[in-house]
């Protein structure tokens, strides 16, 4: 066969423990077509031997949904975050040249359990802290209620498919160890639910929750967020809307105390 | 709003860089402009007028020295805060915010030393014009001097294209853009009209 000696090189940041240093280590996979990162990862796991012919651990890494809706295989992959699984091996030697080495690293800005696997807890801790759901629950039957129009419907559907994945936050130069903003995704969210005919009769309570510490304010305008988010979400134009909800609230809360 | 909120701080932070930060930037702009019209004698006159004008210490103190210290102190922590990745990620509106943080520091640093050398350590106009003219005549001190200004007026122009998104103006993509190109016309325009100025004065 014509791929038999073509090796897909791929380095990885790889990590024992939370709590110890990181190294790096190099893996060579025999070359088939179609493949994406999750499928050489999983050659590693076969094979793991790295590049000197030691024999290793197997690189440890998360993945679910094999279609780019579930978050799960997200990673930086040649610096750029990612769903492994979305990262074609072909589509990315088409823009650096066939062969040329894959970089794979965790994500930055989460805490790191074991080389490729990140705690992503702060992200889900904060959709509860902006209450990014529509509370129907109760004890008895409400019957139906309002429906979502149709012209709301459009754009908010694109907000739905978020996956806290997290490439917006980890892109975003004011998500950092030194400050609590709960990042670009979770502001989209509130505007969901705000939107949402029956989210919406507690927004009051979401827009509290954007304006505590860590809250919309923490936004620098950057931008990077709806460059790298793989759902194509418009963050920045959501961010600027609820920049000026927050405000509008503050104003009227302030005007009625 | 809990108390521990900087939500209130941040948006003063950001009202005060335009009311009254900018626009004072504009009219000691504005006024440092007698210099293409009367040459020095009418430059001279003006900045007497200004500097002895009665209770000019208190517009001062009010307009100029206490917003721009709150918005300095405040803007420092705002730079420390950010994990900058503009290296990363090379984007028009990342490398803004990089050099957003990067003028704000070479403008603290540049008002410093503009209010010392031309408010504190000579007071009346005749000396404090000598004083500019024969250090603009170095042309490091120029080159330096302009520098200054420059991140100073780039700090007011992107910083308004982010007001904007901050007070939730600009909101869809076709208005945030139509004002990322005002902003950036608008520090070439305010840019060359500044330099303008240092050249005159440095001619005198």
């Amino acid at each position: 066969m014509a791929n038999d000696n073509k090796v897909i090189n791929i380095k990885v940041k790889r990590q024992d423990k939370p709590d110890s240093a990181p190294y790096w280590e190099e893996f060579n996979i025999p070359y088939k077509p179609n493949m994406n990162v999750v499928s050489v990862l999983m050659e590693v796991r076969k094979n793991p031997v790295n590049v000197q012919g030691k024999a290793v651990n197997p690189v440890v890494w998360e993945c679910n949904c094999l279609e780019e809706v579930c978050g799960a295989c997200t990673m930086l992959i040649n610096g750029v975050p990612r769903q492994a699984c979305a990262a074609l091996i072909d589509k990315i030697y088409e823009q650096t040249g066939f062969g040329k080495q894959i970089v794979l690293a965790p994500l930055t800005k989460f805490p790191i359990v074991r080389d490729l696997t990140i705690d992503r807890a702060r992200m889900f801790e904060n959709l509860k802290r902006v209450k990014a759901w529509v509370p129907v629950d109760g004890s008895w039957a409400i019957a139906r209620g309002p429906r979502f129009a149709d012209r709301d419907q459009r754009w908010a559907y694109i907000i739905s498919r978020c996956m806290t994945c997290g490439c917006c936050q980890e892109a975003c130069p004011n998500v950092s160890g030194k400050s609590k903003f709960i990042g670009p995704s979770h502001i989209a969210q509130v505007r969901l639910f705000n939107t949402h005919p029956i989210g919406e009769m507690n927004k009051e309570e979401r827009l509290d929750a954007l304006m505590l510490e860590g809250g919309i304010q923490e936004c620098g305008n950057a931008q990077n967020c709806r460059k790298v988010c793989p759902k194509e979400i418009p963050l920045t134009n959501h961010i600027a809307f609820m920049n000026k909800e927050t405000f509008k609230y503050a104003v009227r809360k302030w005007r009625t105390k | 709003m809990d108390k521990k909120s900087n939500f209130l701080i941040r948006r003063i932070h950001s009202l005060l860089a335009i009311i009254p930060i900018g626009i004072f930037l504009l009219f000691h702009l504005s006024l440092n402009s007698t210099v293409f019209f009367g040459g020095r004698p009418l430059y001279e006159a003006v900045i007497h007028f200004m500097k002895n004008m009665p209770l000019v210490w208190v517009l001062e103190l009010v307009i100029i020295f206490v917003p721009i210290l709150v918005h300095a102190i405040y803007g420092i922590w705002i730079v420390y805060v950010a994990k900058n990745n503009a290296f990363n990620y090379k984007y028009g509106n990342n490398w803004a915010f990089y050099l957003q943080r990067i003028t704000a520091l070479i403008t603290a640093v540049f008002l410093v030393f503009h209010v010392y050398l031309q408010r504190f350590s000579v007071h009346e106009a005749e000396g404090v014009i000598d004083g500019l003219t024969g250090l603009l005549q170095n042309p490091l001190f120029f080159i330096l001097y302009a520098i200054g200004l420059l991140s100073a007026i780039f700090h007011f122009c992107n910083g308004f294209f982010t007001f904007l998104i901050s007070w939730g103006i600009t909101i869809g993509d076709h208005s945030q853009k139509i004002c990322r190109y005002i902003s950036m016309t608008l520090f070439v325009v305010i840019g060359v009209w500044g330099v303008s100025i240092l050249t005159v004065i440095a001619g005198f």
